[in-house]
């Protein structure tokens, strides 16, 4: 890889798209895991993913994914063209998901810019191996093996443009998808691949780099290519190759004449007059062959014909289309394309900002003059108003995204444990559909990661302990996701042994987690599980590769807390247990209470306060040092004036005067006492600019309806 | 592939370098007490009217708190108060300077905004040091810039939001007599 390209808007390219191939092909790979062998479709599909890798990974000159690509297009090439019968399935699921780990792998060292210097050797090895194996499996079974796979890696220097007489000579029409994003750089990539078998290339647009809204042209009209080379049609078809972007390429043979006119497909009559460049002979063969074509063939004037003089080309078919291009019409996957986050919330910002705009237009004062007539202004109003809201609406909904590729990995994570471990396992989903906060995805992976390992692991009894139970059926882990209140349940079921209670509670003496005055029998089922989410508790005896040590379950608590989740867990020995996590919809908007003291607003999550009371002065405790408390109902908790505590100059200084809040931080409960409440709304949290340092008890900023700015609270700081 | 980042690269840079010639020695002045001093004007971001602004409790006092532009929730400093200058009332002639440093954008209140003036670069001397070498480094008047009418301290803003504490007002008195 050249110098200082970490940075590059290719690579950046380069890497998402192939992120996205490759969880396409991990996810038909495993939806085909159980079957006796991958259907036509999925053959080709990941013939053609690997292939496109093959082609974007050599342009980037990352040499070894290239190659470990290149090797698993040759497999799937075989199966394409030979439908060999007895392909051990597993083992090839197994040497698709290793080239995908691997290539994966490779990216994200070149995300975090490490030097990519996977070893690729054994994996080729493995993949050679295996081709071999079913090449000679097939040769048994009675079916021809295929003619190797043709494409040679462009290894040679790039020639300069010489003409030789066995040159030919395309016309090249390439399409691309009209969702393609910069087609003027794929494009490129494909002048690229070309230059390596060029004589001499031309191509319209021309300035691709720089032309911005060549991208456009090529996108509506087409790029084009003129070509001389030495290569057959078939070999120019290999380098460009229909794929993810390219929707259909066109090759056109033709002779040397018609490749100096340049790109005027269309009417060569009409080149050959401003044409001085080329000798009066080759004028004057031109005319000749134009005569030709408009006698022979007028409606085709491209048509490759049998060319004067020394070299002779075979005459085909121009433009059939290729069975590659033949299933590409299945669109839906194409039909996302990738936003920043950091764009969507520019444009949450905005949308934020025109509907204060809008309410500062429809309240302005000049409004109120008497006896206007504002009915039209009225109508008119009303449907900016519900205009804004179905925007607001929609950036809400665009920041969610279905959780269906983060329950794809757990799939995986299923399906390789197991079958290191030897279990025979069946994985149902369950309303993977549902939508979460992207935000939300990124905090919940590796928690709901260690969640299906431990079930697969110590949840589910190997083969032979089922067998002895009696257990008749599959073991099956069930992930599930439903949307209720306001939030996201996720859980994972497992129908295996169940969680011990008696095996919990001795370890728990143990480790001195009980309390000494309670009988054992007094602890529910349910605080009995808990003890599992502490630190440095598994009731698993032997460490596996998996879990075990201990270091598993805090650390999913620990990270669902953060986001404001919490974690379930109910057992029943013997027939299984289920783990459910409770999460909020959203990070980025919260439920809140808008609260006034003084000048400043502040906001409060609504799940924290228990309740509002107003209070009279004698139910106060004061202490000599300044600590007061209150008496409610019986209870008495700790008092913290908002006011007071961040010297605020103005604020209500009779409990009377002011609402008392009650909150609830787990189990710790106070008084938070605040001039007067403003009411409920849902708020979008924005953090505090990093140029302020941390203030202890607040969380971030939002901005209210009339565009002030009021400070969101964090109940668990102002407790401590 | 070389090509293309060779191009790209070019074509950045002649950008930069065109926008940088234009924006080169232009600086932007205010007021404040009654010193005028200049900020180059690649670091200001546009200009706004005074506008209310949400106290954060805990913090500096120079630090008066967030102002909401256009949906963008950014700090604002005090320049006076910065300045260990007595506090002004605010009226219709304040304004609130957005300045990006370090990927942040910050607002400055000022008193009054004056004009953008070029200064060469031979017409800016650095600020005379007394007392220990050492202080001097932590300045934040990194120079003194000449034109027509009198001087104009220059600042860096990067140190005039991070540094700690310096009264700038001292100096001020002591460059005036260098100047006289």
């Amino acid at each position: 890889m050249a110098e200082g390209f970490n940075t590059d808007d290719m690579l950046e390219m380069y890497l998402v798209e192939n992120e996205q191939l490759l969880e396409q092909l991990q996810e038909s790979v495993l939806e085909q895991k159980d079957a006796d062998c991958f259907d036509e479709e999925s053959i080709n599909e990941i013939f053609r993913t690997m292939h496109t890798i093959k082609g974007s990974s050599g342009i980037m000159m990352f040499d070894n994914i290239t190659a470990v690509s290149h090797k698993l297009e040759d497999i799937f090439y075989f199966l394409r063209e030979s439908h060999p019968e007895n392909v051990p399935h597993m083992e090839l699921v197994a040497h698709v998901l290793d080239v995908e780990d691997f290539i994966t792998n490779e990216m994200d060292k070149m995300r975090n810019g490490e030097p990519v210097d996977g070893d690729a050797s054994e994996l080729i090895a493995e993949l050679d191996q295996f081709l071999q194996m079913i090449t000679t499996g097939a040769a048994e079974g009675g079916t021809e093996p295929p003619p190797k796979n043709v494409h040679e890696e462009p290894k040679q220097f790039y020639i300069a443009p010489v003409a030789s007489s066995a040159s030919r000579f395309y016309k090249i029409y390439i399409t691309f998808f009209p969702e393609t994003e910069m087609a003027n750089v794929h494009a490129y990539k494909t002048v690229y691949a070309l230059k390596e078998i060029a004589e001499d290339l031309l191509y319209s647009p021309e300035d691709l780099i720089s032309d911005t809204e060549s991208a456009e042209t090529i996108l509506h009209e087409g790029f084009r290519l003129l070509l001389q080379a030495q290569s057959t049609e078939e070999e120019v078809r290999s380098i460009i190759g229909v794929g993810y972007d390219i929707k259909q390429v066109d090759i056109y043979e033709c002779k040397a004449e018609e490749f100096l006119q340049g790109f005027d497909f269309g009417d060569p009559g009409q080149v050959m007059q401003i044409d001085l460049e080329s000798s009066v002979e080759d004028i004057e063969a031109r005319k000749q062959d134009s005569e030709n074509a408009a006698g022979v063939e007028e409606k085709k004037p491209e048509k490759p014909k049998m060319a004067p003089g020394d070299f002779v080309i075979k005459s085909k078919e121009p433009g059939k289309p290729k069975k590659l291009a033949k299933d590409r019409n299945k669109t839906e996957k194409a039909a996302f394309i990738n936003v920043s986050v950091s764009k969507m919330d520019e444009l949450m910002d905005l949308i934020g900002e025109l509907v204060i705009s809008e309410s500062v237009v429809l309240q302005s004062p000049d409004l109120k003059v008497p006896g206007l007539n504002l009915d039209n202004f009225n109508k008119a109003a009303g449907q900016l108003a519900k205009i804004s809201t179905d925007l607001q609406n929609i950036i809400m909904s665009m920041r969610m995204v279905p959780l269906t590729n983060l329950f794809q990995k757990m799939n995986r994570i299923v399906f390789d444990v197991s079958r290191k471990l030897g279990k025979d396992i069946e994985f149902e989903m369950i309303g993977e559909t549902t939508e979460v906060d992207k935000n939300i995805i990124e905090h919940i992976s590796d928690p709901l990661m260690h969640m299906v390992r431990n079930a697969v692991d110590h949840g589910i009894e190997t083969n032979e302990e089922r067998a002895e139970s009696g257990k008749a059926e599959k073991g099956k882990v069930t992930l599930s996701a439903k949307t209720e209140a306001g939030k996201v349940w996720i859980s994972v079921e497992d129908n295996g042994r169940g969680l011990d209670r008696n095996k919990i509670i001795a370890k728990a003496r143990k480790q001195g987690l009980l309390d000494d005055g309670r009988p054992e029998a007094d602890y529910k089922d349910k605080e009995v599980y808990q003890f599992i989410t502490l630190p440095g508790f598994s009731t698993n005896e032997q460490v596996t590769e998996y879990s075990g040590r201990g270091v598993g379950m805090d650390v999913v608590v620990q990270n669902i807390q953060s986001i404001g989740g919490a974690l379930d867990i109910d057992s029943s020995q013997g027939f299984g247990s289920i783990m459910s996590l409770k999460i909020p919809l959203t990070l980025a908007i919260i439920d809140g209470i808008v609260m006034e003291v003084g000048k400043s607003s502040f906001v409060l999550e609504t799940g924290v306060i228990k309740s509002f009371v107003r209070v009279k002065e004698e139910m106060m405790i004061h202490e000599p040092d300044g600590q007061e408390y209150i008496m409610i109902r019986g209870e008495c908790f700790p008092v913290i004036r908002l006011g007071k505590w961040y010297g605020m100059e103005q604020y209500h200084q009779s409990v009377e005067d002011g609402v008392m809040l009650i909150l609830q931080v787990e189990d710790t409960k106070v008084c938070l006492f605040v001039d007067s409440l403003v009411g409920e709304q849902e708020i979008v949290v924005k953090p505090i600019p990093s140029y302020i340092k941390k203030v202890k008890g607040l969380s971030g900023c939002t901005q209210l309806g009339d565009g002030s700015i009021a400070l969101i609270l964090d109940a668990a700081g102002l407790i401590e | 592939m070389e090509a293309i980042s060779e191009l790209r690269r070019q074509i950045e840079n002649e950008d930069a370098s065109n926008e940088q010639d234009a924006q080169k020695g232009k600086y932007m002045t205010f007021k404040s007490g009654n010193e005028y001093f200049g900020l180059e004007i690649q670091y200001v971001d546009e200009i706004i009217q005074f506008q209310t602004i949400t106290a954060i409790p805990e913090t500096e006092d120079y630090i008066k708190g967030l102002i909401n532009l256009r949906g963008k929730v950014i700090p604002v400093v005090d320049v006076r108060l910065r300045f260990k200058q007595p506090p002004l009332e605010y009226n219709d002639r304040t304004c609130i300077i957005v300045i990006y440093v370090n990927s942040m954008l910050v607002g400055l209140i000022v008193e009054k905004i004056a004009e953008v003036v070029e200064i060469r670069e031979e017409n800016i001397l650095p600020p005379p040091t007394i007392g220990r070498i050492d202080k001097a480094h932590h300045k934040y008047v990194y120079g003194i810039g000449k034109v027509e009418d009198g001087v104009k301290l220059l600042l860096d803003p990067d140190k005039l939001l991070n540094d700690d504490d310096l009264t700038v007002v001292e100096q001020v008195s002591e460059v005036n007599l260098v100047e006289d």
